[in-house]
């Protein structure tokens, strides 16, 4: 079971270990409110990639892995892993329109 | 083993969070699933039959386990909305309190300000 350091790294890991083999590949989350701690498992059942932290900042992080993950599991691991899709999705949102009442 | 749909899912997955807040796990695993024997898958492939896939969900708290299938249009609502319910519930993680690292001259006291202010990152792992 190897834990590794870099979120970077785990995440291009465990992405190659999918599409070698989406059939056994599958991916865990633990988390315990209790310990305040969040442990991530990629495995196809011969390898096993983990990743651990405490911070609030990696649950931000992980949340774009649940993301990428989803994309690969129901529409295949060939599909494109659309990071910037679900940004655009948030931009969309308009923050100011300057058509406001004017005084 | 509970099947259920993505909402019901999402609701008690919800609860299982709400119920393990003071001591327990909760373990949330995605797969790629077809629901279909793997001799059964074989025999689709070769008729030519194309066989659709969809993401198992499944939850468990150690005693009670749910679970439930995504298809590929399901997929983005199902996605925003387990967001929501993970960013509502993982709230005991530490925020980012660097003040080690940051040089004596920086205010102490800085609200979470999720902008990417020092490069140098510690990686997450916390030896216990």
């Amino acid at each position: 079971m190897v834990y590794i350091e870099s979120w970077d790294e785990f995440v291009e890991r465990s992405v190659q270990l999918f599409r070698a083999d989406p059939h056994s590949t599958r991916y865990v989350t633990k988390y315990r409110h209790c310990d305040g701690k969040l442990v991530l498992k990629v495995t196809d059942n011969r390898e096993c990639l983990k990743f651990k932290t405490d911070q609030a900042q990696d649950a931000k992080k992980m949340e774009k892995l649940n993301n990428i993950f989803f994309t690969l599991m129901s529409r295949g691991p060939d599909a494109d892993i659309a990071e910037a899709s679900g940004k655009e999705q948030a931009e969309q949102q308009p923050a100011k329109k300057g058509r406001g009442r004017r005084q | 083993m509970v099947l259920l749909q993505p909402d019901p899912f999402l609701s008690e997955l919800t609860s299982l969070y709400e119920k393990n807040l003071e001591s327990g796990s909760v373990w949330v695993t995605m797969k790629r699933s077809c629901l279909k024997t793997k001799n059964k898958r074989e025999q689709m492939e070769k008729e030519g039959q194309k066989i659709e896939y969809k993401c198992l969900v499944r939850a468990t708290d150690g005693k009670k386990i749910i679970s439930t299938l995504i298809a590929a249009k399901d997929q983005l609502k199902f996605q925003a909305s387990y967001a929501t319910v993970l960013r509502a519930h993982m709230d005991a993680l530490k925020k980012r309190e660097r003040k080690d690292r940051k040089k004596a001259t920086e205010p102490a006291k800085k609200p979470d300000a999720p902008k990417k202010r020092v490069p140098v990152k510690k990686p997450g792992s916390t030896k216990v």
